[in-house]
């Protein structure tokens, strides 16, 4: 699969957005500072994986995990980003359990389906309680003919 | 090292003992992107959720890193604008970014 240059590009206005933001009030950076940061963060990543890649293979991983990672962050030389990626991960991991906990009241399904069953009958029932509450004549039930 | 930044690094390093968890800056760059650069080694098989997503986070941390070192060289030459010459200087002040020399001409 062949890639195309630009893929191995990252998207230009979030490095702006994200360099505006490291600097103080009133700074400009000049387009070719710009375009020399983001050519760095993708030799970044790829040195990065590179390195990720050593550590996974040393423990006979097919898959990279966020442990191997970390591990090629200590291995660059970049300690110092240790602890607020451990804190990202951690918040990473309780965001997906969070949102795997939710599927769960629905009993036991696909979760991806339970996702949208919940939503469903979650949106059925809110707009039958709130009818109920708005509207005091709205029969909790359809009547019989 | 360029002044100034390594006690503050360190620094960081060590604090955030509180117990209650702090709350995460929304992550800015698109995860398709890092795995797109991520599938480009051709060593790399397979990667995981959590390793795209920490690897995105550490792209962002390296950005401001960098942008903050190479603005310290600007300063150190009194002018506004950060240009091409002031992220040279950073590159080559700082260790840890020798693994970018010679890679961005």
């Amino acid at each position: 699969m062949a890639e195309r240059p630009e893929d191995l590009n990252l998207p230009n206005a979030v490095i702006t957005r994200i360099i505006k933001e490291a600097l103080p009030d009133g700074v400009s950076t000049s387009k070719e500072a710009r375009s020399a940061i983001s050519r760095a963060a993708s030799v970044f990543v790829l040195c990065a994986t590179s390195c990720a890649n050593s550590f996974a293979m040393k423990g006979k991983c097919k898959t990279l995990n966020a442990s191997d990672v970390l591990s090629a962050m200590q291995e660059v030389e970049l300690q110092w980003f240790m602890t607020p990626l451990k804190e990202a991960l951690e918040a990473y991991r309780r965001e997906q359990k969070r949102q795997e906990g939710s599927c769960d009241f629905f009993g036991k399904r696909d979760s991806e389906t339970a996702t949208l069953i919940g939503q469903f009958d979650l949106s059925c029932l809110l707009t039958r309680i709130v009818r109920q509450l708005l509207i005091p004549s709205f029969p909790p039930h359809p009547p019989k003919k | 090292m360029v002044a100034g930044n390594g006690a503050s690094r360190e620094e960081e390093g060590t604090g955030g003992d509180a117990a209650a968890p702090q709350p995460q800056a929304p992550m800015r760059l698109p995860l398709v992107r890092v795995k797109a650069l991520v599938k480009a080694d051709p060593g790399v098989t397979l990667a995981g959720q959590e390793a795209s997503f920490i690897l995105a986070r550490a792209v962002e941390l390296f950005v401001e890193t960098i942008a903050k070192d190479a603005y310290c060289c600007a300063q150190q030459g009194k002018w506004k604008t950060l240009q091409r010459r002031d992220l040279d200087n950073a590159i080559e002040a700082v260790d840890e970014f020798a693994f970018l020399e010679g890679t961005l001409d």
